[in-house]
């Protein structure tokens, strides 16, 4: 592995002014003695669609999982480091982990809906949240589903099991059930790779839509779907956010070499 | 034949007529087994030919009216009518000393409500048409026995019978044994075992679910987590005898002993909670069957889809919330697996009831009308015990040893209906888990 980079990840005064949702410094993170992210610096600004990319096993998906601490779940995780959303320690012994989960939604690579019916889907957060009203429940249903460009899909089919929807159905119900508790951002790890293309492409006017309302860090492989969609994108590599910038200008005119030959595909495989 | 095959084909089919083999002696014993039982219980039941026999022999000459249960060249084995009987209720008699036998047309088999039966020669309608309300006086070897006409459940003209009206007497005679109450029914027997088994199953489920739910959810894979599973395996291995012991020792001394002594003040001179009873038997079961439903409970929390669990947990669940909502729901065909084990093996279980609370003759029902419907401390009468019962402490011999083969063949019925049951909710939750996925 080459030496770390000498340039600050990110430009000074880039993100300026702007309110920041998602925030980790000197952030490191290690399964067991295995070393997953090492000493990164990531900030998320609010209302922005931020792009996470970097070569397959390189903390991406580590990282995204500490800003709603389900890494938690994995016994032999270390954490040490700095994690806010929006100015709170998401680490803070007081804090309450589903509150804070709430607030930050997640949807994960394989549509994973539960063997239930979609509307059960879409109330499932709002029921553990403590909404029992019944009306309350379809309303809010209904504008998450909305909201995920699911509706008119499925509005006559809300009994029937959230399984029997396609696979890009299910993603955006997936979407829809994780923003039917109205979180302030979404955490999405790969969304749209199980996705066919015209799936791909309705779940990235979607993200486009969400981003008037929501905060969202996407993880991608997919190079053009990050141009497309995010306003920045940072480049991580075993386990280093490298650089950070706007998606203009990392896809035009990255400052390091190692983000231009990702980009371009000419990382060799060996270097992940 | 075989000259075209070359080795190893002709290797496998070794394996296939082996396999085929072993797969058709199984199939054989278990046939042979239900041919047991059915021909041994058909033998509790057929209506017998009533012989009038007459012979001699150094005390005199004497007379008796009979059924045959068998008879060769040489010897009848004949049992006479109950009132007839004295201790020796079969008796082996020499057809060279025989001086008459016949088989009258006449000759009726009476059958009384607790089970007795009198043999003697009459008009079948006559009996029949008796008035419920009607004392009569039948004669019998213990001087005049004294019956209503409410008391007989059965007269049949058994030497009249066709081949049909045999079988149709036998069956109508199984099931009065299958749902007679008191001491001539197995009824009892069949309620105790079902309600032992059920209530087992309450028992058990919760513990054993939450046993599984605490070793696979949050045990983790330390030490300790590593030595109650092996502990716990190897439990489901102990002689359930053992169960008993252990179940006499802690529930029925223990608990129900202390409980006694709780509630009466004093240690009672009849111990109320402090003797086998259902409760004790039911939790003692529990206890065997709880490392079966461990495991195959935690087999089924592992194929729970990790994807779903992590879904949970970032729309805001606790652990708890997740795996009572998500992954138990998930998981229900495995619970009812688990239950499935349990029922198979708590309900053919003898040994550690007899220690507990099963009894030969149990006054009440278990369950019945009476507050508080149901009788948790009283003991009970169990199919699996009556089978052992009327196997070796039967008074009545060959008949009780045919009667034990019926009892066992409803036994059998009733731990396949149980399964089945279960089998049936298991499947149709599959598919409608199925369905969810499709």
């Amino acid at each position: 592995m080459s030496a770390p980079a000498p340039v600050a990840a990110m430009p000074g005064g880039l993100l300026d002014g702007q309110e920041l949702a998602l925030q980790a410094r000197g952030l490191s993170l290690d399964y067991g003695s295995r070393r997953a992210l090492d000493a990164v610096d990531l900030a998320v600004p609010c209302r922005r669609v931020t792009a996470l990319i970097g070569p397959s096993g390189c903390g991406k998906s580590s990282l995204l999982r500490c800003f709603n601490r389900l890494n938690d779940e994995i016994a032999d995780c270390r954490i040490v480091g700095d994690v806010r959303v929006f100015g709170a320690d998401a680490y803070a012994a007081e804090l309450s982990l589903p509150e804070l989960r709430r607030r930050v939604g997640m949807v994960f690579q394989k549509p994973n809906p539960f063997p239930q019916s979609v509307s059960e889907n879409v109330a499932f957060g709002l029921r553990l949240a403590g909404l029992r009203a019944r009306l309350e429940l379809e309303d809010r249903v209904e504008a998450a589903l909305r909201a995920a460009g699911l509706w008119e899909e499925v509005r006559d089919r809300l009994g029937e099991s959230a399984l029997r929807l396609s696979a890009g159905q299910q993603q955006r119900l997936v979407i829809a059930r994780a923003l039917a508790v109205e979180p302030q951002v979404l955490l999405m790890d790969e969304p749209a790779s199980m996705l066919d293309p015209i799936s791909t492409l309705r779940f990235e006017e979607l993200v486009v839509a969400l981003r008037e309302r929501y905060s969202v860090l996407l993880v991608t492989h997919n190079m053009q779907q990050a141009a497309r969609v995010a306003d920045y994108t940072a480049y991580m590599q075993a386990g280093r956010l490298l650089e950070f910038d706007t998606t203009d200008r990392i896809f035009t005119n990255p400052r390091l070499r190692g983000t231009e030959d990702y980009i371009t595909g000419k990382l060799a495989r060996d270097e992940e | 034949m075989a000259s075209n095959a070359s080795r190893p084909v002709q290797r496998r089919d070794l394996g296939l007529w082996l396999a085929a083999a072993a797969v058709s002696t199984s199939l054989l014993a278990l046939a042979a087994l239900l041919w047991v039982l059915l021909a041994q219980s058909w033998q509790a039941f057929a209506p017998a030919p009533v012989a009038l026999l007459q012979w001699r022999d150094d005390a005199g000459e004497h007379s008796l009216l009979a059924s045959v249960l068998a008879q060769d060249e040489q010897v009848l084995i004949v049992r006479g009518s109950e009132w007839q009987r004295r201790g020796d209720a079969y008796r082996r008699v020499l057809r060279s000393s025989l001086v008459h036998l016949s088989f009258p047309a006449d000759a009726l088999n009476l059958r009384l409500a607790d089970g007795r039966e009198i043999l003697l020669r009459g008009s079948e309608q006559s009996w029949r048409g008796l008035d419920p309300q009607q004392r009569l006086v039948l004669p019998g070897a213990d001087g005049e026995v004294p019956v209503r006409g409410a008391d007989l459940v059965e007269v049949v003209a058994v030497n009249a019978l066709s081949g049909w009206q045999r079988l149709g007497t036998g069956l109508q005679r199984a099931l009065g044994f299958a749902g007679g109450t008191g001491g001539s029914g197995l009824f009892a027997a069949l309620l105790g075992t079902v309600v032992l088994v059920m209530l087992m199953s309450v028992l058990v489920m919760p513990l054993g679910v939450l046993v599984a739910l605490w070793l696979h959810e949050y045990a983790g894979n330390d030490q300790l987590a590593r030595g109650l599973r092996a502990a716990i395996a190897n439990l489901a291995s102990v002689p359930s005898v053992i169960y008993g012991l252990f179940g006499l020792v802690l529930f029925v001394h223990g608990i129900g002993g202390s409980l006694d002594v709780l509630l009466s003040g004093t240690t009672a001179p009849v111990p109320h909670w402090g003797r086998g009873g259902l409760l004790w038997s039911a939790l003692t079961l529990a206890l065997l069957t709880l490392p079966v439903v461990v495991i195959s409970v935690e087999e089924g929390l592992a194929r729970v889809p990790p994807g779903l669990r992590q879904a949970a947990l970032a729309l805001g669940a606790t652990r708890a919330e997740m795996l009572w909502r998500v992954v138990l729901p998930v998981a229900r065909p495995a619970l009812l697996t688990a239950l499935i084990l349990a029922v198979a093996r708590a309900a053919g279980e003898v040994a550690p009831l007899m220690l507990v609370g099963a009894v030969k003759y149990a006054p009440a029902l278990p369950l019945n009308g009476e507050f508080p419907y149901l009788h948790l401390s009283q003991q009970f009468m169990h199919l699996g015990h009556g089978v052992y019962d009327l196997a070796l402490t039967g008074s009545d011999g060959p008949r009780d040893l045919a009667q034990a083969h019926a009892t066992a063949l409803l036994l059998l019925l009733v731990v396949i209906g149980l399964n089945a049951s279960a089998i049936v909710v298991r499947n149709r939750l599959r598919e409608r888990s199925r369905e969810l996925s499709a």
